[in-house]
């Protein structure tokens, strides 16, 4: 009896298993027709965009009805929902209040929307609108620094959400996953928060893909040449983060320093989000054994790694030690004055010796859109906002969000992902800290800054520009191509070029630069 | 005839539901929650079947899940920009090529640990898993910290996440009955003796840890499905995917369900899943200090919960709760249930 009745239901499941199969292999057909449709009012909107783009905003622009742009977002209710993308967790956990208001603070400064919170960037913004649209921040991204959460992260604000533009993410691999992703998705628009893995934009080449924000190795431009020539370091070791954007910053220094003649000896690949530093310090040649250390440690490592270093190998002292360091006042705090005098590499935005009207205003705006944030800098405390804002993750952040409002204003509140897309791929985008222009791979074309490590009046260590080097290109004067293997732990090799800003730095004194 | 006993009938409420359920539920639901709750369901009903019938608290079902996700890039990705071997063969080759190395890996490792029990197992294993993380963290042939992106799906399934939801309904489907036949085969009935008394199974002559491998082994191999479905859904797989934090997060999903019941791995993985997408929208919820960087608090509290109150899962709870609610329980269905 017992086995009877279990064999009927064993074979109602079999056949239940089997109806699932069935809709397995038909079940696809309304998802794919609702993608369809989609896909298909993009393909239309997208011909012939190249060459209208200007054309097309001046209609747009002059018509000013907003009804017929309405229809063409993704959504099709004429509102862009935007997403932002930033790290909870992770080694970058603590620069999420950094980034969420970097991209809110343009939104606050440029579409006349309010923030949700005085003391806080996480509670949103509302009210922003440009050239008619109106933008809705309809979430924000938690990842932990890994390609798996950032995915699953963008999805959730996609799918669940209707983010029709992603500004983010904030670190390198899911820069790379976003950007394989951003294929997959063509109607979505993403815009780079941080993130400067060069793959992203130089080899993977998402046409929907946009980095207003250098990467690495451009970054970097600019310190080799004076470690070699001004430091007088002949022999370097790096010690960079075992993922791409330390692969590919410790590239930019690579190709740089060899390129002028230095030597890199050794390489060694913590893996992001190590704690105890002290095997891999121990792998390093002595100070006497080597001209100079080059650092790209980042997040929470960056500390840790180098009091590692002074526990093995003794104090840390200027002469020999660079890095981008991403240097922040605690930080300089920990290391003490020994560190001054130290190279470091730029980071998006300039230290506080360069000032200009148009830095002035930023900081600004930035310290009366909120009344407080509690940013990285600050060590999450509440600090004036411009802390936070002013260092490369909110900066960078905040440049993106510019960018879209720019790019909103230059199609003439067209928000239809063809023409959203062919217009921030024209854009010159005059931000805060320069002008940034993008490449035919939608990389941002930077002004690269060379900073360095001084002792201030009050004895504190602080950063101030020594040079800056303009124009630095995702190519690095043609030693990366998309034909080149991606910076790797091997890649780029040790060899003489010409890169053509040897020499041609342009030098600031007293946070002027001299040209 | 006999009423069903109350397992079946849910079970197939359930499997009924998720069928209809793209007509109803929103498509973020279906193609993203329930498809991953499948997805790790299938992953924890392996550590739930290891630990229910065979003794065996296996902490390496991940690494399992994660090598055929691997290899599944490494064979069938060749786009620029992308890491691991680059092979870019067909798709379906790649899904025998990587489940044919997840077998081998799984017998071999299954062969290591079959001579130890109890909190050594749990042990051994997660040392599996940890130097699997390391292993494709380091080994940059493979991988590398960054992973592997642009891994597409068969054509059949590429830009249909319908499909992938069914295919993985399918699978869980297929994954439970194979599971529950296992456990009547003799097969099944030896692990069954083995997790009890296996001095005297021994002694009655079966090979102990012959059982030990092979049940391992063919856990391997179901975790390994599951992995192929995981890149297929996400498009990507990175060392940090499987290392010690999504390693235990396996087994919670396995506790919160039950392990004594292989359900209830889907049952956890849905409140895991849910938990992990929903919790941050319920309304006010940040005004308690739950946000979405708090959902491993919140996860660990249920975890305790579930610990204190009713250590055989949800589940048991489910179980438990019916009994109290209808006192004349048949003796012959509850023995068979």
């Amino acid at each position: 009896m017992s086995n009877t009745r279990h064999r009927t239901w064993w074979k109602a499941l079999a056949v239940l298993f089997a109806l699932t199969l069935i809709a397995a292999a038909c079940g696809s057909d309304d998802d794919g027709g609702d993608d369809g449709t989609n896909g298909d009012d993009t393909e239309t909107e997208s011909s012939g965009d190249e060459t209208s783009n200007d054309d097309s905003s001046d209609e747009e622009a002059a018509g000013d009805d907003g009804g017929e742009e309405a229809m063409a977002d993704v959504n099709g209710d004429g509102v862009l929902q935007v997403g932002i993308m930033g790290e909870c967790e992770g080694p970058f956990g603590g620069f999420h209040e950094d980034v969420v208001g970097g991209a809110s603070l343009a939104f606050i400064e440029r579409a006349g929307a309010t923030s949700n919170s005085a003391t806080s960037a996480l509670d949103g913004f509302s009210g922003a609108s440009v050239a008619g649209v109106d933008i809705e921040l309809v979430g924000i991204g938690c990842g932990d620094d890994t390609p798996d959460t950032a995915i699953q992260e963008i999805r959730r604000l996609i799918e669940q959400d209707g983010s029709e533009v992603i500004l983010g993410p904030l670190s390198g691999d899911e820069s790379i996953a976003m950007a394989n992703f951003a294929k997959d998705n063509p109607q979505i628009t993403f815009i780079n928060g941080t993130a400067g893995a060069q793959e992203t934009t130089l080899q993977i080449q998402a046409e929907n893909y946009f980095r207003f924000n250098g990467d690495g190795a451009q970054w970097n431009a600019g310190v080799g040449d004076i470690l070699h020539n001004t430091a007088g370091w002949d022999t370097a070791v790096v010690i960079a983060d075992d993922y791409s954007f330390g692969w590919t910053s410790a590239a930019g220094f690579i190709a740089e320093f060899c390129a002028a003649g230095g030597d890199v000896v050794q390489r060694v690949f913590p893996p992001l989000g190590t704690t105890d530093y002290s095997s891999f310090v121990a792998q390093l040649p002595d100070p006497d054994e080597v001209d100079g250390y080059f650092w790209v440690v980042g997040g929470t490592g960056t500390q840790a790694s180098l009091e590692a270093f002074v526990n093995a190998k003794g104090d840390l002292n200027g002469e020999q030690h660079a890095g981008n360091l991403f240097f922040n006042p605690g930080l300089a705090t920990a290391l003490g004055p020994g560190i001054a005098g130290a190279y470091v590499g730029g980071f998006a935005s300039l230290p506080g010796d360069v000032t200009s009207p148009e830095i002035e205003a930023y900081v600004a705006s930035a310290n009366s859109a909120w009344e407080s944030l509690p940013g990285a800098l600050s060590a999450n405390e509440p600090a004036d906002p411009s802390v936070a804002l002013t260092f490369g993750f909110g900066y960078s952040y905040y440049v993106a969000g510019l960018a879209l409002i720019e790019g909103i204003e230059a199609s003439g509140g067209d928000i239809s992902p063809a023409a959203l897309q062919a217009a921030l791929g024209g854009l010159t985008l005059d931000a805060p800290y320069g002008s940034i222009t993008l490449d035919e791979n939608r990389q941002a074309i930077v002004d690269a800054a060379v900073q360095q490590l001084v002792l201030g009046d009050d004895g504190e260590v602080v950063s101030r520009t020594v040079a800056i080097v303009p124009g630095v290109d995702q190519t690095f004067g043609g030693v990366f191509s998309p034909d080149t293997p991606p910076p790797s732990r091997d890649d780029p090799g040790c060899a003489q070029a010409d890169l053509p800003w040897i020499g041609n730095a342009i030098p600031v004194v007293d946070g002027v630069p001299q040209n | 005839m006999t009423a069903p006993s109350g397992r079946v009938v849910a079970v197939v409420a359930v499997v009924a539901v998720m069928i209809v359920m793209p007509a109803v539920g929103s498509e973020f639901f279906v193609t993203f929650v329930l498809t991953r709750t499948l997805i790790l369901g299938i992953a924890a009903a392996t550590i739930a079947f290891l630990s229910g019938y065979g003794g065996m608290t296996s902490m390496a079902q991940l690494l399992m899940y994660g090598i055929a996700g691997f290899m599944i890039g490494n064979f069938s990705v060749s786009e620029a920009g992308s890491k691991g071997l680059k092979l870019g063969i067909d798709p379906w080759l790649s899904v025998i090529a990587a489940l044919a190395i997840t077998t081998v890996v799984a017998l071999l490792l299954g062969a290591i640990s079959s001579r130890t029990t109890g909190i050594y197992y749990l042990m051994l294993t997660f040392i599996f898993a940890v130097i699997g993380f390391f292993f494709f963290g380091q080994v940059t042939t493979f991988s590398g910290f960054g992973g592997i992106t642009g891994i597409d799906p068969p054509g059949v399934f590429a830009d249909q996440p319908l499909r992938l939801y069914y295919l993985a309904l399918g699978l869980s489907v297929a994954a439970y009955l194979g599971l529950v036949a296992l456990v009547r085969t003799p097969f099944g009935l030896a692990l069954q003796g083995i997790r009890d008394e296996p001095v005297r199974m021994a002694a009655l002559g079966w090979n102990v840890p012959l059982h030990r491998t092979l049940a391992f082994t063919l856990m391997g191999v179901v975790a390994g499905v599951a992995g192929v479905l995981n890149v297929w859904w996400n498009g990507q797989i990175d060392p940090q995917s499987i290392s010690i934090g999504p390693t235990i997060d396996l087994l919670i999903i396995a506790v919160i369900g039950g392990m004594a019941r292989v359900e209830g791995a889907w049952l956890g993985a849905f409140v895991f899943v849910a938990a992990n997408n929903y919790l941050r929208s319920i309304p006010l919820i940040d005004a308690v200090g739950i946000t979405e960087a708090r959902f491993n608090t919140v996860i660990g509290v249920l975890v305790l919960l579930i610990v204190v109150l009713s250590p055989d899962g949800i589940t048991g709870l489910i179980e438990r709760t019916r009994r109290a609610a209808t006192p004349a329980v048949d003796p012959e269905a509850a023995r068979s249930a």
